[in-house]
């Protein structure tokens, strides 16, 4: 049960690494400034402002489709988690109190 | 951007962005467009009869009924931005003390042009067709444009064109003034940006109206020689159609 709703949440959520979000931001930025551009000219070109409003309305959906699924190249580079530690090792260079009475 | 709901916010926030720029450029780029309107307007009758306000009114006015013809080249008007064109003649005269009181203005008719592209409306002109061509069976396909066969949005020529408002003076008497205009205004209404209405001056790009402008003036009131029939208003496309019989 718990490994089901782990996946649910990782779909919802569709977190992407660090890399992957600067790629994200990027690709938004350039897309949609790149499909408003070619918008405006394409209408301008046509004198016909439905090309303007599709061509942008289009490339919009397209940003969207790129952008917000956690696409895999967005998680080309994953974080390593630390190494786990074991045995006594694990708290070393943690202090822990409770009470006021040292525990490690 | 590191879960799907912040990339969706970023996404369509900065769609915004985007979507307002290109329409304040589109809005810009109308300044771009040449614009070169010309009309020749002429008045073609004029009639003042007495008459009431509506059916159970027992006031008698006076009411001016003008015929005119048309024939105006408005194409340039209509750039990649422009939806439609708001078209009127109005009649002006002088008031009784001109230093105080501004002219009377009265709009006599009027027309809304749509662009090309605009989706249908059922308020729109009509152009009618030409007399020549009334003998012949009207074409299906030419039927039904705000502009005569083979023009485009902007040409309109009108011969002996009825009013569609006759016109009365807040006095109830409009008879023997002298002095009055007859005049083409516009309203260009565009997809985005600011409205803009007629202008004789140059500006840039944009030259003024040349001509659409009539000088007359109104005769004494006439009785019961004047046929009902040539009195008849233009009704217009807005008149019953789209709206319940």
């Amino acid at each position: 049960m718990d490994q089901i709703l782990e996946q649910a949440r990782t779909i919802y959520e569709g977190e992407i690494d660090f890399k992957g979000q600067q790629l994200a931001e990027l690709l938004t930025y350039a897309l949609l400034t790149i499909s408003g551009i070619i918008a405006f000219l394409a209408g301008f070109v046509t004198q016909n402002i439905y090309q303007t409003l599709y061509i942008g309305l289009g490339g919009t959906a397209l940003t969207f489709l790129v952008v917000v699924p956690p696409w895999p190249y967005y998680n080309q580079n994953p974080q390593p988690w630390l190494p786990a530690k074991t045995g006594k090792s694990a708290l070393d260079g943690v202090s822990i109190e409770v009470d006021g009475k040292k525990i490690s | 951007m590191h879960n799907t709901l912040t990339r969706v916010q970023n996404v369509f926030g900065f769609f915004t962005s985007v979507a307002f720029a290109v329409a304040a450029g589109i809005a810009m780029s109308v300044l771009l467009s040449p614009q070169a309107p010309s009309a020749s307007l002429e008045l073609k009758n004029v009639q003042v009869v007495k008459g009431r306000p509506h059916y159970y009114s027992t006031k008698r006015e006076e009411y001016a009924h003008v015929k005119f013809d048309l024939d105006a080249d408005l194409t340039s008007l209509f750039n990649w931005n422009t939806k439609q064109l708001y078209l009127s003649i109005t009649a002006s005269y002088p008031s009784s003390d001109p230093s105080t009181i501004p002219p009377s203005e009265a709009v006599i008719w009027d027309a809304i042009i749509p662009s090309d592209y605009a989706p249908l409306h059922p308020n729109t002109y009509i152009h009618p067709a030409s007399k020549a061509k009334k003998s012949a069976k009207p074409k299906k396909k030419e039927s039904g444009k705000p502009y005569p066969a083979g023009g485009s949005p902007g040409i309109v020529r009108l011969e002996n064109q009825k009013p569609k408002y006759q016109i009365t003076d807040v006095s109830g008497k409009i008879a023997k003034r002298g002095n009055a205009t007859l005049s083409l205004h516009w309203n260009v209404q565009p997809w985005v940006g600011a409205l803009v209405w007629t202008n004789k001056n140059s500006i840039g790009r944009w030259q003024g109206l040349q001509g659409g402008e009539a000088k007359f003036d109104f005769p004494p009131l006439k009785g019961t020689e004047v046929k009902k029939d040539d009195l008849k208003t233009e009704t217009g496309g807005e008149r019953n159609r789209g709206s319940p019989a």
